[in-house]
């Protein structure tokens, strides 16, 4: 039998209304964002602290201070604390990134008191111990050399370095020498400037009811206020002169390619624009970059182009891994690929693919509680509301090609673009 | 509780929809019936690479992806020794659109010699990528064949050799794709926000005219039983030594599954598993150390595997491994301890159970088990586990015979 499907006609997806968020704050002011939805009984709890890498006065202190909350407090050691969220069946994680740190755990309602006790014993109560300090640090070397043995980690870690600067937070790059000076002192001193409550937010989004705040509040709503002050950090960011440097690996068959500067981030008018354009150079299958260099040359497994926001600035980057002999190559099409935007129009058809898959992915950004939760912070640490995504998706309806362009020549000047090698190539 | 119904078409297409109203989206996974177990010896790499030229589109539909970019879904795939998964997930209004095309390319696809040529390239930079370029990358190319020497097992899903990747011939794979790419052959499974009438209608809609075929007969070499201790010592510039240690565990649907699951929860379940807490936290023997089975449809494998800290030699490390799994054949677990790797099962299946395209996922799998009820069963499974179990378990499987190990050498 012959049969000859067609297409059905498709819909584009719409963001109609964004789901509600109930904001409030504890006793002690500490904002709480609730996110009341979902099927199951649990729930998911973010705490979160501006306490990420641009606050490190000294190389590994936010990262090892938020690593330790887990290590032993006041009240439990490491081993008690750790057996107790098992037995809750609670999961979570500690998290840094370049501007915030903190925690997030997810449990059953069932549990959500004993688990907001265990939680305000980590990250208000934690001691520190010298011994669990050693030994993690002897860990995190091991973890670190074996890190330092891949051509991404080597690229990505030497493009920070190149864009936002060696002394800067945001792209000091680590030696092994940074392990072995962090004291129990130090990450005490560094916990009570910037793990306090005018510091921090909270966000719970999964089932719950009219206890969950009164529960918050219990634990978090009578800490108060730190004394002493997160310092005043140098932010200061300047690039490196060199825009292309090469890490030498021996012996790898693949290099790794991370071609990108510094940029606006959400907090600019053109941002909404600029993912736009970044999901048409390298953001989803379909793309320019995944097009030409996987589906067309075989130079790569994959490819992808991201801009990111941090809190002093953002980044675009282009990463990828290649063989050894196809680097030159690829770097090239790459350049073709930017230059190409600047100088000719996107095509209807390739512009309606962009707008309908970013109108579906935003769908998935807020599909059920936990996802919502993670989209929402996403703008919330920027100072922004939810208007930004309602911009978004008027942007996306309506961008013109001449903006595109227009981004494209702003935005991606290729002398501006530092190219980062790491591998044996 | 997932609820779900499940019906066959003519042609043998088993369908399982699970319905969800709290979401916009519906994900929608097809799982064909084969892996790389299927694979011929001198050709193996073919499942993986005919998931990758199953993107290539037909002559119906020439470009895959861009009709699901239009319809706002996001999608992939993946291949392991067991089977070849798809899936979408896209807003409901646009279902129709992802049926389309997964019946389109069950129906037929377009293999030219220019696209498989590609994808050779790419799958070739994949393998380099997973297995060449990371330090450890190539610990399974070493330890399959260790462990396996009959059964398909021995070789991974991307292929035993790149060569095969490199001299894959078109009829080959298109000859692959005839055997195994039949409805009968294939579980599509729903969830999200579709009602299983719809799912129905539409299921004959799209997959009803296509043709019924000859279901293949699976019939594989079974894997004899290890008699004697194997050991592989493997020199390699990586940055610390490495321990790597599997024993052989039975078929998914073995009934001590679940025991042998609970085992590698007791010991590295979060960080308060026994390994962590003694071997890596105590001893500081390690840096890190993990426990795993690899839940293979076939007689599977349970799989230590360790970074050892600085200065520390393979005996000890070893001698202090077998002292923990010694424990657990000598003595019976304490009750919190059962306690505490039971309700932590309990909470990851919940959560698990919040994403439809996880649930479309294990529908399907449950599906092809020829198990399906037990998708809401399994808590009851875990928590019905005795201490007796533990041990029994414990001493059917650790045994020195029963064992492979490598030995991974630093020579920095």
């Amino acid at each position: 039998m012959y049969y000859k499907p067609a297409i059905p006609v498709l819909k584009q997806a719409d963001l109609k209304t964004l789901p509600k968020v109930l904001s409030e704050h504890l006793s002690n002011n500490i904002p709480v964002n609730l996110i009341k939805s979902g099927t199951e009984d649990i729930v998911r709890i973010e705490f979160y602290f501006r306490a990420g890498n641009l606050a490190e006065d000294i190389p590994l202190i936010a990262s090892t201070t938020n690593m330790m909350l887990s290590e032993g407090t006041e009240n439990y050691t490491s081993t008690q604390l750790n057996r107790k969220l098992d037995f809750y069946g609670v999961f979570y994680n500690l998290f840094v990134e370049k501007d915030l740190a903190g925690i997030v755990l997810y449990c059953m309602n069932k549990y959500l008191e004993k688990t907001l006790e265990l939680a305000y014993e980590l990250l208000f109560r934690p001691t520190f111990p010298l011994s669990e300090l050693k030994s993690l640090m002897k860990k995190r070397l091991n973890w670190f050399l074996i890190n330092r043995d891949k051509v991404q980690n080597l690229a990505i870690d030497q493009f920070f370095q190149s864009v936002f600067g060696k002394d800067h937070p945001y792209g000091r790059q680590i030696v092994s020498d940074d392990f072995r000076t962090l004291t129990p002192e130090t990450l005490k001193n560094f916990h009570s400037r910037y793990y306090s409550v005018d510091n921090m937010a909270v966000i719970v989004s999964g089932r719950m009811n009219d206890n969950t705040l009164h529960h918050l509040d219990k634990y978090f709503g009578r800490i108060r206020p730190s004394k002493t002050r997160p310092a005043v950090t140098s932010s200061f960011i300047r690039g490196d002169e060199k825009k292309c440097v090469h890490v030498n690996k021996e012996g790898t068959v693949q290099t790794a390619i991370r071609i990108g500067s510094s940029t606006i981030n959400k907090r600019h008018p053109d941002y909404t624009g600029l993912k736009i354009l970044d999901m048409i150079i390298g953001g989803y299958f379909g793309s320019r970059l995944m097009k030409n260099l996987r589906e067309e040359k075989g130079y790569t497994y994959g490819i992808r182009s991201l801009v990111t926001s941090l809190d002093l600035t953002g980044y675009k980057i282009i990463s990828t891994e290649v063989g050894n002999k196809n680097i030159r190559k690829a770097i090239d099409e790459i350049y073709k690929e930017l230059t190409h935007l600047q100088e000719y129009s996107v095509g209807r058809e390739e512009l309606t693919i962009v707008r309908n898959y970013m109108m579906g992915e935003i769908l998935r950004m807020f599909d059920g509680p936990f996802a919502t939760a993670e989209t929402y912070r996403s703008i919330w640490q920027f100072g922004l509301d939810e208007s930004y995504f309602h911009r978004l998706a008027d942007k996306i309806k309506t961008i013109t090609p001449d903006e595109i362009t227009d981004l494209a020549k702003t935005y991606y000047i290729i002398e501006d673009l530092y190219e980062i090698t790491a591998g044996a190539g | 509780m997932i609820d779900f119904a499940k019906f066959k078409l003519e042609n043998g297409l088993r369908v399982i929809v699970n319905e969800d109203n709290s979401t916009p989206m519906v994900a929608l996974n097809i799982l064909y019936d084969v892996g790389s177990r299927d694979e011929d010896p001198r050709t193996t790499g073919m499942a993986h690479i005919l998931e990758h030229l199953m993107f290539s589109g037909t002559d119906n539909l020439p470009e895959f992806d861009k009709h699901l970019q239009l319809a706002g879904a996001e999608n992939n795939a993946f291949t392991n020794n067991d089977i070849t998964s798809y899936y979408i997930t896209l807003p409901s209004d646009n279902i129709e659109t992802g049926l389309c095309l997964e019946s389109d390319r069950m129906n037929d696809i377009d293999l030219s010699q220019r696209n498989l040529d590609i994808q050779k390239s790419v799958v070739t930079e994949e393998f380099n990528q997973r297995y060449l370029n990371q330090p450890y990358g190539d610990v399974m190319l070493l330890l399959r064949p260790l462990a396996y020497k009959v059964h398909p097992y021995r070789w991974p899903a991307i292929g035993m050799d790149i060569s095969h990747i490199r001299y894959a011939e078109r009829s080959v794979v298109k000859d692959f794709y005839n055997s195994y790419y039949t409805p009968d052959n294939a579980i599509l499974s729903l969830s999200g926000r579709i009602s299983a009438g719809k799912a129905y209608k539409l299921a004959n809609k799209w997959f009803s005219h296509i043709q019924k075929q000859k279901k293949y007969k699976r019939s594989l070499p079974a894997e004899p039983v290890q008699c004697e201790e194997r050991k592989l010592v493997h020199r390699k510039d990586v940055p610390s030594d490495a321990m790597y240690k599997a024993w052989h565990i039975g078929s998914r649907i073995s009934p001590d599954f679940y025991t042998l699951d609970l085992i590698t929860d007791i010991l590295s379940g979060g960080e308060s598993g026994r390994l962590y807490t003694k071997l890596v936290k105590g001893k500081k023997l390690f840096s890190d150390l993990n426990a795993y089975i690899t839940s293979d449809i076939d007689p599977g494998l349970l799989i230590f595997q360790g970074k050892l800290m600085k200065g520390v030699d393979f005996e000890a490390a070893e001698e202090a491994l077998s002292r923990i799994i010694d424990d657990l054949k000598e003595k019976y677990v304490q009750a919190p301890e059962m306690e505490k790797v039971k309700n932590k099962f309990e909470s990851s299946n919940i959560f698990s159970r919040t994403s439809i395209l996880n649930k479309a996922h294990e529908l399907a799998y449950f599906e092809l088990l020829g198990i399906p009820e037990q998708i809401n069963n399994e808590i009851n499974l875990y928590r019905n586990i005795t201490r007796n179990m533990i041990m029994e378990s414990a001493q059917k499987y650790f045994h020195h015979g029963n064992c492979n190990t490598i030995y991974y050498k630093s020579t920095r």
